[in-house]
Formats: C-alpha cells, sequence, structure tokens
C-alpha cells in the first residue's frame, strides 16, 4: 500500500527537507495562482462574459501544481474538461486561459476549442478532453512515442472518479501495463461523478486505487489537498516511469468547491460534507505550512501580489481582445490550413 | 511490374513506408504474429521487429488512442480496426478525436496517422462483420476517406495516407483480398482526392468504389455488347478530399449518372455526389441521376441472400439498360 | 413450339385482377427465358414477371397502366428459335451469381426504378415538350439556346422523347437542298467551345494604333534575301511585331497576365502564343516559351517552326500550354483591322493586319511633308476586368514606338 498520508508540519524551520523551500514557492504559487483565475473565471461567469460551460478546480488546485511542479519541460499533461487548473500549471498564459473561456481572439485557441478543449502545446499540455476516459488511450500512446523513439519522457494523464468506471479507463490501464509505458494515470476523486455520489455507482470504495491490481499496478492513494504530499507522489512515480519501470495509477482525494460545472449549483452534496472539505481548503492550508516552516510573509505576499495583478492584467487583456475573425472557421480542419473537401 | 494479390500490396505497401521512416509504427489485432487474420500484414514482424509491429488486446479504443497519442508525439502510426464495423465500438477516437483534435486545439495539435480497416461484404459473415462504413467517416469534417479497387491502388493509396499529415482512413475490401493486379516495381505512392477514369464511353457515366468498381466494369462490358450502350466508368478512390472535377467533367459528357454503392440506401457516398451533380451539371442532365445501392437494411448472412442485396453485375446493367430512355 | 401466350397472373388466392405497370420489352425485342418481361401490380404484391420462355415479343395487347382481370392475354412471344438463355458469366473472381428469377420485388428495392418516362407521368412532370413528352434540364437549355421546339422533332429517347443528343447532332434550321453539312473537327470544337467562353468571360475593348513599318521594311530590304536562302522562308512583319510586344511588356508587365478569380496573376517570363491558321479546320496556338530573351531573329525561327509543325500535327500538349500573351497575325491577306478574341485566362491579345504603302505626313524642322510609307494597324483586344484604357494604350503606343524607331538592322546583322 501507498506512501501518501498527510504530511503534518514538523517544524517551523523546517523547509528545507527532501522537498525545500525554493519548490514549495513554485508549489505555492502556482496553487494560488490557479485558485486566483479560476475566481476570476466564475467572476466573468457572473458577469456574463465567459459564455457556455466551465467545470472549475476550486479545492483541487494541490493535485494540478503538486504534478506540474514534478514534471520535466518535455513531458506530457493530458486533462479532463476540468482543465484549467493542469493549463494553467504547465505555464499557458494567464489570458490564453481567460481569452478561451470568453471566446476571445486572444484565448489559446482563439476560441476554436473552448473550455472543455484547452490545450497549450508549447507547454506540452496536450489538451483537455471533453469526452470521459477519452484522453487516457491518447496519455497512453505518447508515452509509446517516448518509449519507441528512447526519450525518457513521462505522460502523465488527470481524470476523475468517474472515468474509472468507463470502458476507456479499462483499455487504457491494461495496454499501458502490458507494454510497460512511462505513462501516470491521476484520478481526481472528488467524491462526485457529476452531480451523483461515486460511491453509489462504483463496485469498490476507491475508485481508482481499488482497481490498480486488476492491472498488476500498486495501488496508490495521497491526499490531493496537500501539496507537499502530492509533490511527493508524483515525483516518485515520474522517476519510476522515467526508469522504465512502467505505469502508475494514483488516487487523490480531493473536493470541488463548487459544482460539477458553472451551472450546477452542487445542491446535491450534505452541507456537513461540503463544510468539512471547505476547512481543508488547500489553499489557507498549504500558506499556514509555509507560514509554519518559517517563510516570510513579505515573500508570499509579494508573489500574492504579482499573481492577482497578473490575473488582473490578463482580464483587460482579455476584455480588449477582439472576437476571432470569422475565417477561422474554415482554418485548421487539415494540415495545409485549410477546409477543402474537394476540387 | 508485378502480379500481387490486393492483401501482399496492403503487406507491401505498409512495408515500403515502415522502411522509408522509423517514425512509421504498425499496431492491430492478430497483425503481428498471425500476419493478420486476413492474411493482408504477413511477413511484418519478421522483417521489422516487435518494437515497430505490435499485437494489441481486444481494444479499439486502446488502438486508436494510443496511435492518436503517438501519432500527436512525433510517430506516423499505422493502427488496423480487423472490421470496419468495430469502427462503432471506438467510434470516439475515430470521430470526437482524431477527427477534432487539430482544429480544436487551432492547429497546435496534429493527429498524421491511418487507420486501415477490413470493409464490405461477400464473406457471409453477417450483419456486423459486412457492412461497408465509408460513408460514416466520409460524414465527419477532419477525416481522409479513401477506398482502393485494385492491388496497385491498396500500396499506393496507403503509401499516400502515410504520407499525409492528416489523419486519413483506409477502407480496404475484405472480398478484393485475393483479388491479383498490376503493382508498379520499387516505390509505388499514389495521391488522395484523385478519382480514375477506367473506362470511356458517351452514353452514361457510372460512378463506383472499392468492390462495385469491377462490377460497374463488368456490367459496362456487358451494356456494350448486348445493349449499345457504352458508360464511362469512374473509380471514385478518394471520397475525402473528393475529385469532384473529375467526376463532374463525365457526368457534363454524358448527360447521365449511375452511382453504384455497397452502403446501405440512406446517405451513402454517392448521394453526396448525386446532390453535387445536381447542382453543379443540372443543365447537362438529360435523365434523373440513379443510384444502385444496397437497400437500407441489416446484411443478410445466407449467401443467396447477401449476393441478391448488395449491387450485383445483372442488376447494374438491368438498372442502366432500363433506364436509358 | 412457336406462339407462347402470356397472361395475367394470379398473385394471389384472392387476386381478381392485376395493372400491368411496366413492360420491360417492346414488339420485336428478344427476351430471354427468366428475363423480366413486366412490372405488375396487384392489392396484395407487386412483382416483376420473367419470361417463361427464350423468344421474341410479337404482339404486346396490353398497354402499360391497363388493368385487367387475372388470365387476360398481355403479350405474346414466339419462342420457335432455339438460343440458349443467357447467363452471367463465370470468369470473374468475384462473388457474383445472378438474381433469381420470379422473386417478390418491393418496391423500395434500390436501383430498380421505374423508366423515366413512367415515373415523371405519376408525378405529372410539368416540363414537358407540345407532345407531351419529358424535357430534362438539358434539353431545356439546349432548346432555348438554339430555338428549337423539341415537340416538332422525333427524339431517340424512350417514348419518343427528344435527348439531349438529339438535340446536339441536329440542325440548327431545317436543311435545304445542296446543303452540305459539315460537322465539327473535334479542333473546331475546341475552338468554338474556347471562344463562347472566352467572350462569355472577359468584356473585350478594342483598341488599335497605327504604325509606320519603314524602319521594319528597310531592315527586311536589307537582310531578307540572304535570310530567305538560309533560312529557307521569308522574313515577314510578324516577328519584329512579335519583339516589340515583348519588348514593351517590359515596361506595361500587367499585360502579360492572367485573371485567377479576383487576382490578377502577372506573369515573370513571356510565353507568346502565336496563333495558326490551319486552313479551314481551325485555330490553334502554340507557344513560343520564354520569348523575352529571343532576339527578333530568334523569334523568327520560333514562329516559323511552330507553324510548320503545327500544320503538321507534330507538336504536343507541352507546345500549346502555359501562353502568357497571344499574337494574332491576319497580315497576309490584308486586313485592315482585326477584333482578336482572348486567349483565356490572359488579359489580352494582339493582332497585326495588313501593311501597305499609304501617303503619310512627316513634320520636320522645315515644315510637314508628305512621304510614302509602309503603315499597318497593330491592334489589342484587352479584358477591362484586368486592366483598363489607359494602360493598354500606352503600351499600344510603346509597340509602335518600337516597331518605328528601333535598329532592325542591327538586330538581324547579328545572325543570333
Amino acid at each position: 500500500m501507498a506512501e501518501g498520508a498527510r504530511t503534518k508540519a514538523r517544524s517551523k524551520t523546517g523547509a528545507n527537507d527532501d522537498i525545500g523551500e525554493a519548490t514549495r514557492l513554485a508549489l505555492w504559487r502556482s496553487q494560488f495562482l490557479i485558485r486566483e483565475a479560476e475566481k476570476r473565471a466564475y467572476d466573468l461567469f457572473l458577469q456574463n462574459l465567459v459564455k457556455g460551460t466551465s467545470h472549475l478546480s476550486l479545492g483541487q488546485e494541490a493535485i494540478a501544481a503538486g504534478f506540474a511542479t514534478a514534471q520535466r519541460k518535455d513531458d506530457w499533461t493530458f486533462a479532463t474538461y476540468r482543465g484549467h487548473a493542469h493549463t494553467l500549471a504547465r505555464g499557458a498564459p494567464i489570458e490564453g486561459v481567460l481569452g478561451e473561456l470568453m471566446g476571445r481572439d486572444c484565448g489559446l485557441m482563439h476560441g476554436k476549442g473552448g473550455s472543455m478543449h484547452l490545450t497549450s502545446a508549447a507547454n506540452n499540455m496536450m489538451g483537455s478532453y471533453a469526452i470521459v476516459g477519452a484522453h487516457l488511450p491518447i496519455a497512453m500512446g505518447a508515452a509509446w512515442s517516448a518509449q519507441y523513439r528512447g526519450t525518457d519522457q513521462v505522460s502523465v494523464c488527470f481524470f476523475g472518479d468517474g472515468t474509472t468506471n468507463i470502458g476507456a479507463f479499462h483499455e487504457a490501464l491494461n495496454m499501458a501495463a502490458v507494454w510497460k509505458l512511462p505513462v501516470i494515470f491521476v484520478c481526481e476523486n472528488n467524491l462526485y461523478m457529476e452531480y451523483t455520489p461515486i460511491g453509489q455507482v462504483t463496485a469498490v470504495p476507491n475508485p481508482a486505487a481499488d482497481r490498480a491490481s486488476a492491472y498488476g499496478l500498486d495501488s496508490i492513494i495521497v491526499d490531493g489537498n496537500d501539496a507537499d504530499a502530492v509533490f511527493r507522489i508524483a515525483r516518485d512515480a515520474v522517476a519510476r516511469a522515467r526508469r522504465g519501470e512502467g505505469p502508475s495509477l494514483i488516487e487523490a482525494k480531493t473536493y470541488r468547491h463548487s459544482g460539477h460545472s458553472r451551472a450546477d449549483p452542487g445542491k446535491y452534496r450534505p452541507d456537513s460534507e461540503v463544510k468539512e472539505w471547505l476547512a481543508r481548503d488547500p489553499i489557507p492550508f498549504y500558506r499556514k505550512r509555509l507560514a509554519d516552516f518559517g517563510i516570510a510573509e513579505g515573500k508570499m505576499r509579494a508573489i500574492e501580489d504579482e499573481i492577482r495583478a497578473a490575473v488582473d492584467a490578463a482580464t483587460e487583456t482579455c476584455k480588449a481582445s477582439p472576437t476571432p475573425s470569422l475565417d477561422l472557421i474554415e482554418r485548421d480542419v487539415w494540415a495545409d490550413g485549410g477546409a477543402k473537401w474537394r476540387n | 511490374m508485378a502480379e500481387l494479390t490486393y492483401r501482399d500490396a496492403v503487406a507491401a505497401g505498409i512495408a515500403q513506408e515502415m522502411e522509408r521512416d522509423e517514425r512509421v509504427v504498425f499496431l492491430g489485432e492478430d497483425v503481428a504474429g498471425a500476419g493478420g487474420v486476413f492474411k493482408s500484414t504477413v511477413g511484418l514482424l519478421e522483417k521489422f521487429g516487435p518494437r515497430r509491429v505490435k499485437d494489441t488486446p481486444i481494444s479499439e479504443q486502446a488502438i486508436l488512442g494510443a496511435a492518436m497519442g503517438a501519432a500527436m508525439t512525433g510517430l506516423r502510426p499505422i493502427a488496423e480496426i480487423m472490421f470496419s464495423d468495430f469502427l462503432a465500438v471506438c467510434w470516439d477516437m475515430v470521430a470526437n478525436e482524431i477527427a477534432k483534435t487539430r482544429y480544436m486545439s487551432a492547429g497546435q495539435l496534429a493527429c498524421p496517422l491511418v487507420i486501415r480497416t477490413a470493409n464490405g461484404a461477400g464473406s457471409r459473415f453477417g450483419a456486423q462483420h459486412s457492412q461497408s462504413v465509408e460513408n460514416w467517416a466520409m460524414s465527419v469534417p477532419g477525416l481522409k476517406v479513401v477506398a482502393p479497387s485494385t492491388p496497385a491502388d491498396a500500396k499506393g493509396l496507403l503509401a499516400a495516407a502515410v504520407r499525409d499529415p492528416d489523419p486519413v482512413v483506409v477502407f480496404e475490401h475484405k472480398s478484393l483480398y485475393p483479388v491479383k493486379g498490376e503493382v508498379p516495381d520499387g516505390e509505388h505512392v499514389d495521391k488522395l482526392g484523385t478519382a480514375r477514369i477506367l473506362r470511356q464511353g458517351g452514353d452514361c457515366t457510372i460512378i463506383a468504389l472499392a468492390l462495385m468498381v469491377p462490377r460497374a466494369l463488368e456490367a459496362a462490358a456487358k451494356l456494350e455488347a448486348e445493349h449499345g450502350i457504352k458508360a464511362t466508368v469512374v473509380d471514385v478512390r478518394s471520397l475525402v478530399p473528393l475529385d469532384t472535377q473529375t467526376i463532374l467533367t463525365e457526368v457534363s459528357r454524358t448527360g447521365r449518372l449511375f452511382t453504384v454503392e455497397e452502403n446501405p440506401r440512406l446517405c451513402g457516398w454517392g448521394a453526396e455526389i448525386a446532390s453535387i451533380a445536381a447542382e453543379e451539371c443540372f443543365y447537362d442532365l438529360d435523365a434523373p441521376i440513379l443510384r444502385i445501392t444496397t437497400p437500407h437494411v441489416p446484411l443478410p448472412s445466407a449467401d443467396a441472400l447477401e449476393d441478391a442485396t448488395i449491387p450485383s453485375v445483372s442488376r447494374i446493367v438491368e438498372t442502366i439498360s432500363r433506364n436509358m430512355g | 413450339m412457336a406462339a407462347l401466350d402470356i397472361v395475367m397472373p394470379q398473385l394471389g388466392e384472392t387476386v381478381t385482377e392485376g395493372t400491368v405497370t411496366a413492360w420491360h420489352k417492346k414488339v420485336g425485342d428478344r427476351v430471354a427465358r427468366d428475363e423480366t418481361l413486366f412490372d405488375v401490380a396487384t392489392d396484395k404484391v407487386d412483382t416483376e414477371v420473367p419470361a417463361p420462355a427464350e423468344g421474341v415479343i410479337t404482339a404486346i395487347l396490353v398497354e402499360a397502366g391497363a388493368t385487367v382481370p387475372v388470365g387476360t392475354k398481355l403479350a405474346i412471344i414466339d419462342a420457335s428459335s432455339g438460343a440458349q438463355s443467357q447467363s452471367v458469366s463465370g470468369s470473374t473472381p468475384l462473388p457474383n451469381p445472378p438474381p433469381q428469377g420470379g422473386r417478390e420485388v418491393r418496391k423500395s428495392m434500390e436501383g430498380s426504378p421505374l423508366p423515366l418516362r413512367e415515373r415523371d407521368r405519376e408525378r405529372g412532370s410539368r416540363h414537358q415538350d407540345s407532345k407531351g413528352r419529358p424535357l430534362s434540364p438539358a434539353v431545356r437549355k439546349l432548346a432555348k439556346e438554339r430555338g428549337i421546339d423539341p415537340g416538332k422533332m422525333d427524339g431517340t429517347g424512350a417514348g419518343g422523347r427528344v435527348t439531349r443528343k438529339d438535340l446536339e447532332e441536329r440542325a440548327p434550321t431545317a436543311p435545304a437542298a445542296g446543303d452540305e453539312r459539315i460537322p465539327f473537327s473535334r479542333i473546331r470544337k475546341l475552338t468554338a467551345e474556347h471562344m463562347v467562353r472566352s467572350k462569355a468571360t472577359s468584356p473585350h475593348v478594342l483598341q488599335a494604333v497605327e504604325a509606320e513599318f519603314h524602319r521594319v521594311d528597310r531592315a527586311r530590304a536589307a537582310h531578307g534575301e540572304a535570310w530567305r536562302e538560309r533560312e529557307g522562308f521569308t522574313l515577314t512583319y510578324l516577328p519584329f511585331v512579335a519583339r516589340a510586344a515583348c519588348l514593351a511588356i517590359a515596361d506595361f508587365p500587367r499585360i502579360n497576365a492572367s485573371v485567377d478569380g479576383d487576382t490578377l496573376v502577372v506573369h515573370r517570363a513571356i510565353h507568346l502564343g502565336i496563333a495558326v491558321d490551319l486552313g479551314l479546320d481551325g485555330l490553334v496556338v502554340p507557344v513560343i516559351r520564354d520569348a523575352a530573351a529571343k532576339s527578333a531573329p530568334a523569334l523568327a525561327r520560333a514562329i516559323h517552326d511552330l507553324a510548320a509543325r503545327a500544320r503538321k500535327n507534330q507538336l504536343g500538349a507541352d507546345d500549346y500550354a502555359g501562353g502568357t500573351y497571344t499574337i494574332s497575325n491576319s497580315g497576309s491577306f490584308g486586313t485592315l483591322i482585326t477584333a482578336p478574341i482572348i486567349n483565356q485566362p490572359q488579359v489580352a491579345v494582339l493582332s497585326t493586319d495588313g501593311v501597305k504603302k499609304k501617303p503619310v505626313v512627316v513634320e520636320g524642322s522645315d515644315g510637314d511633308t508628305i512621304a510614302i510609307r509602309p503603315v499597318g494597324i497593330i491592334a489589342q483586344s484587352f479584358d477591362h476586368r484586368a486592366i483598363d484604357g489607359a494602360y493598354s494604350a500606352a503600351f499600344l503606343r510603346r509597340v509602335k514606338e518600337i516597331v518605328e524607331t528601333r535598329d532592325w538592322i542591327a538586330d538581324f546583322a547579328q545572325q543570333e
């Protein structure tokens, strides 16, 4: 069984342990950025500037931050439609993310994909995928490519608890295990498959970790709200994959603060449950840990101010950005940039 | 020139491309050790080894997902889906993921991969192993679609598909696998988006695909010998991109268009071409456009039933000869 | 076995009558055993009825559309010939057995629709000629274009309808005695098509200049004989005009261009088309590639060579492809002026006509005098989508200037 119970703060000056202050600040920066950007996305929705649907990662920041910080620049990330956090964590520009949600030209995909398909290939964020489970085999394929070409790149794939019951999950896990591919499957178990408690529709209590043995893999569970814990698990899994030891399946326990999507007020969750998880909000939790480690308030404040300013600046950029040109409609169906199907 | 069977031409095409480009890899069910259930990939494992030629579990979604992930990250995979009917099992990958990812990512991601699959009837395998589903693929934006009718085309179009930077679905016809034909020696690469005029005659234009091509040719010979009707026969070869100009030129020339389609009636590939011809050749049409298709039913299994369901040479001859008025 | 009666079958226990919906054969046709003879509809089933034996149809007694009682004689077959019934060739390796005779055919079976005439009659087609025969889109268009009334013709289509082919092969007017009908040769047809399309595509504007050819004539006088001896043909005005045009294009490059949709494609190289008359057999326009690099003597040789080979049908597709500008020359016939038709997709075409001695005014420092000079009109038709009159006129003025002032003697002295 696993490594990874919640790490308790050990000493007030112990920041430089196996993780170290620099990495911790990076983890903080990443989580805080995600939190601020997602809050802004929600505000923009209330102002009717964010269109369509959006699946926010409020409450799940530690997982995205923990893994992204453990990944190398040339490792790949694949996410679900709840992918804003992962896209930001891999370094995509804030205005690219918010702009895409707002359907503006400055969006990462110029409004072609929308919230559910955020992609930043330059940062090796290889797409957010709206069909549940679809990207698991795709992430596995990227890992195959790394293995084939002899690079030691690693593919990291994020999905929800609901995904563990769809066919593609099982096909991907099996093939990854059989071919011993460098892919890490990370289940962000926020206890709800859309509006239904995951326990009501899954044959086992831990929807991902309890399936691992079916694929010859270790069962790994981690507190998804503790970025340090996530980072350690991620670092180890990535190192294993890089050494050619094959795939991992990790279940990170977490909770989302808002509904499944913007349209969902989340009233199907019991108040006591919501209250308990809000008390374990990863953001104040991590800030307190940094403080306990003796990291100066000023240092953290500087990062936070910088991020708030960046989110504000990005918001203004997006508001000023035009809607995408109509000729984008018939662009990029094919590699030649066009959409011609006949002569 | 060498005479090869269609199945050997397929294997030769894959081998040609794998030799040329280290990035080309091949995966599918029973494709490596067994040489393919239709024996269309014999010898590839021996030649290129298990790193490049891979047997997969029965996992269509994983096969295509793996191909897509690999294509997005530097490889040029060829994935086999054993029977084209099974595309339904992984249709999300085909239609939602592979076809749309370049567009949704505004060109950041690419899927230069080939899906090759055995299509069509004639083997008495029943409704779930005999379909012609090229029209399914044609109807999804973002997929290129070819269906070769000869061994030379099987090799040449497959090679062209591998070299194309977009996703291409190659519909091989399982009843054509044993057919022999001349295949050019050496490197043979055809061109997607090109139809071929196989026979020229001024009385009517017959367009056909895959197995229906040799039937159309045989019907044309009979139409001339027995009815004095001289037909042009066009092998459409490529549904997307579509060589509309060649087809429309031949329709305008004769004023009469017949399609011969193995797919079931509704929304068959010929319906689209009939629509284009009605729009762009309207004033050259001397008679209504007629589609000769399989009726809109699942395919029956018994040999007598199957043969009477998909268009036969005699049905083609009969229909055309009775509609030249 | 001789006369065989074909009767209305009973296609169900309670069926008392049937309707012949279509005949698949007519009187005089041969029918094979089991080949479909007619379609019948009853209130129980619609079906195709095959011939019971091989033979020739000698009579059809009940017309399509008629409803008759079961047992009514519908047709007679003369089955006395002994030929074998047809069988489907088995020489193909593909699975393709013949269909079963007499099987029940649902009306929706695709690929077995009623013949054209029947369907249109069913739906009461709006498009019919005065004899009630259907008019296809192609026929309607051709009839309108040619001012022909299809109702006044006998057609070769089903039920006597006029087909597209009937109209295409028909003379535009009723032939009078002594008229000779000359079908268009392939080249004539292609030329005709191109000319119509060109006029329909480009708004043609004609401009002309009158040029004095005295310096040209002096060169021809100085070098003409030696040229003829050496090269074997006469030096005409055409190479001079061609050279002048190429030189003028350097100053007015948009003359050497093509239209592509909304775009003017200005070509860097000049591939000069020379219209060659094939003596009543039509017009072809072989192309001199990279004409700008050729001197006047080289152009003269190229023109002669292309024309000769064109007349002997020795040119291939490559010799006709890729032209960017064209010159048409009627000069040998002494015409005054020609308004040529643009060679698509180019934007202009030059015409040179007869050169003849005329009195012209020569301005001198001591006043004007009259001189006798060889004078000819150089005209250009241009596509007003692509260029305007001022540009074309300036180009023509430059051509004239070159023709009138260039040192042509020097050009030919170099023996290139």
